[in-house]
């Protein structure tokens, strides 16, 4: 454990933290980890390796069936580098739900585990599931600390504390069209499709020229139009789990307001019930679990993020999938959109830090976490993609929190274009403008879990078809609305609104 | 005292029993009774860093989310009518399949019906929603291709919420029938062979001989199978429901049972003590209707009661 030296050091460089906490709370923008990290690097080198230890890893994903070759591959590495074995537990898609909660009730013992926003980061760490990182990650960490943007860090920050090691790699809230751009180019469509109009004349010739495919790939759970449509507008979602609330963070002090609020809503609706007429989807679409009809060639467009299309890509090259970017303001997505939890039963919390610090800023180290074996798991070209060899074998780790801007390599095939975009993206992003300001704010939901419970279900039940236009759009809009309101969205509203008005106080 | 001096007298002469009795025992109360503690969860705002008997009590604000939007009711008498219907139509078709297969000679046919019934109770529910969907589909959906064939409008079955009703408990029979009536056949080959016998000698029809001889035969079995059927009767098939109907919004009202209600409601905000609440609102009330319902049987013949 830490003798007395090391307590000290350690309580330096927390003094060192909390000061530049309290200064960046003033608004300043200087490199906020600078201190903490000088004094902290200093002592990470000395911290005693001598005893080997086993790291235990919760990732969410089926476990690949190269994974012992990797570990193998991965363990030898690490074992030179700093006396460490780690551990890779899987968690499948099908269990996950059930399983990960359980995970930190259960009270196993693991050091380390994926979490993300949509895995309840922020309710997880406020009911007392992770080990707070105030100390740990300056002081075993920090490298990566120094790295760590401060909208990140306020992020990871719940109730005061730092519960989550955040991405280092940026992504982007962008929702567009992905389309197909062989089919787009017959129709004589060559300007990306980026708005409703053009998706209405893509729409209409695919329905004439292709009737076989489904114009707008929607499934049950995979409704997303609203969500484009606010999107598209520049507003942006009080909280990536409840989708119906927004704002338009354009505003000096916006208003939270409700989906069916906006003044666009019924111009929406009225788009959605024309589409749903067209036969653009199916009138069975809540029930076809079906998720892969744009990348098999069943459905001519979808909207979604712009990873998913260069991952299409990448698949079918012959049909020229194209990205039609429909979000008007671009910000970065929340960094604990992925990251990496210590659970507060772990035992050596420290080498799982220091672990973390190795595989976010060593290449070697990275590429054999991430894409296993040169040769054997994942090929390399000379620009630096790579490429798999066998997915069945193994694709790439499912611990995505560990990607960083400087590590991460491109797949071979993603067009350049993908790289363009974001480099504009990125080029455009201003810190402290637009949805870019509210990137920090995190929806604390525990006032109003029982009216969210009550809404999520009204959304299901009545949002969904209305906007697929499966009921009128005047009379399905109101009754909506009045069941929204039975759920207590209006509760929901007003502590959002409490929340963000707050949030904008501390950064002013 | 009077009981521990009963107790262990009767340990001292049976002990042989008792040591018999003992895995039973100690399985039952580990696996069933011991985990009935965690629903104190259903009052306690759980912290995983407490645990379950530590965590901060939460009053009834766990069970708010149940009734607050005025849902509680209509899924709680959803979870009851649909559970009766299965109940009936189930048991039902069990009892007269297993009749019929009784009867049947032919050795070959008997064998081959019985397991044509029996197949379905192994297909899981995931792939019955598969079956669903490509039968009511409207696009490209069996249903709707037939219907446009004989030139008739296509059906929107997703459409119409009332039917739902019928779909499911066609399924539900479909798949438990052929279980539930291997029962049944036990029951009724447990019937001595020389009563059938003497009642075709005595020119009984085939009618008279199943109204007389096989049907009493097989009452107990059948009130102990509608009594354990009873005790389950507040808890959704949640497989079925969710596989069959999935998330789709516009059959809630006819299709919704507390456990799909539950799992919908809580799937994106995950909350163990609103779980735990759900549960314990089931099993309080499954537990007064069974209790209820074992009285009334009692009243009439205590023989069939269950306890």
């Amino acid at each position: 454990m830490l003798n007395k030296t090391m307590k000290k050091l350690l309580s330096a460089a927390l003094v060192g933290t909390m000061a530049v906490s309290v200064l960046a709370g003033c608004g300043s923008s200087a490199p906020a980890a600078q201190p903490a990290g000088d004094a902290a690097s200093g002592e990470a080198a000395a911290v005693d390796t001598s005893k080997e230890v086993e790291l235990v890893l919760y990732v969410i994903s089926d476990r690949p069936a190269g994974q012992d070759v990797v570990d193998e591959n991965l363990n030898k590495l690490l074992k030179e580098k700093m006396n460490t074995t780690i551990k890779i537990n899987w968690i499948g898609w099908a269990e996950y739900a059930n399983k990960y909660p359980m995970l930190f009730s259960s009270g196993e013992q693991f050091d380390m585990a994926y979490c993300a926003t949509w895995l309840n980061f922020a309710n997880l760490a406020r009911r007392g599931a992770f080990k707070p990182l105030d100390e740990l990650l300056p002081t075993y960490a920090p490298k990566n600390y120094e790295m760590q943007s401060e909208s990140a860090l306020k992020q990871a920050t719940i109730d005061g504390h730092i519960y989550a090691v955040p991405t280092l790699l940026p992504t982007y809230i962008t929702y567009g069209s992905i389309y197909r751009g062989d089919l787009a180019a017959e129709a004589g469509m060559t300007d990306d499709i980026d708005t409703w109009e053009e998706v209405e004349q893509y729409g209409d010739w695919i329905k004439a020229n292709h009737p076989e495919m489904e114009v707008i790939d929607v499934y049950a759970g995979n409704v997303e139009l609203s969500l484009q449509w606010e999107r598209m507008q520049g507003n942006y979602e009080i909280d990536s789990g409840n989708r119906y609330i927004f704002y338009d963070p354009s505003e000096e002090h916006p208003t939270v307001f409700a989906l069916y609020d906006d003044p666009t809503a019924p111009e929406f609706y009225d788009m959605c019930y024309r589409f749903g007429e067209k036969g653009f989807w199916s009138k069975s679409a809540l029930s076809d679990t079906d998720s892969t009809k744009t990348q098999n060639g069943k459905a001519a467009m979808r909207f979604h993020n712009i990873d998913t299309w260069s991952g299409y890509t990448v698949l079918h090259p012959e049909w020229d999938f194209k990205y039609g970017v429909m979000t008007s303001d671009i910000a970065h997505l929340p960094y604990t959109q992925d990251c990496m939890v210590i659970s507060n039963t772990a035992q050596n919390p420290e080498r799982a830090m220091m672990f973390w610090d190795l595989l976010t800023t060593d290449q070697e180290v990275y590429d054999a976490f991430y894409y296993g074996v040169l040769g054997t798991t994942y090929e390399l070209n000379e620009e630096g993609q790579f490429t798999i060899t066998d997915p069945d074998l193994y694709s790439t780790s499912a611990m995505w929190a560990a990607r960083t801007f400087d590590l991460n390599r491109n797949q071979a095939g993603v067009p350049e274009s993908y790289n363009t975009v974001r480099a504009e993206w990125e080029k455009n992003i201003q810190e402290g403008k637009g949805t870019e300001r509210f990137t920090g704010f995190v929806f604390d939901t525990s006032n109003v879990t029982t009216q969210l419970a009550n809404c999520q279900n009204v959304r299901q039940q009545y949002g969904w078809p209305l906007e697929l236009g499966y009921v009128d759009p005047v009379a399905g809009l109101a009754e909506y609305k009045q069941k929204m309101q039975e759920a207590g969205i209006d509760d929901v509203i007003a502590e959002a609104q409490k929340q963000l008005d707050a949030y904008l106080e501390a950064q002013n | 005292m009077r009981f521990f001096k009963d107790f262990a007298e009767e340990f001292k002469a049976h002990k042989a029993l008792f040591a018999m009795a003992a895995p039973a025992f100690f399985l039952v109360l580990i696996m069933q009774y011991l985990p009935m503690s965690g629903l104190v969860l259903a009052f306690k705002n759980f912290r995983y860093d407490m645990g379950v008997f530590r965590s901060p009590w939460n009053g009834l604000n766990n069970f708010k989310f149940l009734f607050s939007s005025g849902t509680g009711w209509l899924i709680t008498k959803n979870t009851i009518l649909y559970n009766l219907l299965n109940l009936i139509t189930s048991q039902l078709l069990a009892v007269i399949v297993a009749i019929f297969i009784t009867e049947i000679h032919a050795k070959y046919f008997k064998k081959v019906t019985q397991s044509v019934i029996l197949l379905p109770y192994f297909i899981s529910w995931v792939v019955v929603g598969v079956f669903v969907y490509n039968l009511f589909n409207y696009e490209s959906g069996i249903v709707n291709s037939i219907m446009k064939a004989i030139g008739h409008e296509p059906i929107n079955m997703y459409g119409i919420p009332a039917a739902w009703p019928f779909i499911i408990c066609a399924f539900n029979a479909w798949k438990w029938t052929g279980y539930n009536s291997v029962i049944y056949i036990a029951a009724i080959t447990g019937v001595d062979g020389e009563i059938h016998e003497a009642a075709s000698i005595d020119g009984a029809t085939i009618f008279q001989r199943i109204r007389y001889i096989t049907l009493p035969s097989i009452r107990p079995t059948l009130v102990t199978m509608i009594l354990l059927q009873v005790g389950r009767i507040l808890r959704g098939d949640f497989e079925m429901f969710y596989q069959i109907v999935g998330m789709n919004g516009q059959l809630y009202n006819a299709t919704d049972v507390i456990d799909t209600y539950v799992f919908r409601s809580l799937v994106t905000n995950p909350d163990i003590g609103m779980t735990a609440a759900a549960t314990f609102y089931q099993s309080v009330l499954c537990f007064l209707i069974i209790m209820v319902v074992n009285a009334v049987v009692k009243r009439i013949d205590e023989d069939y009661a269950l306890f």
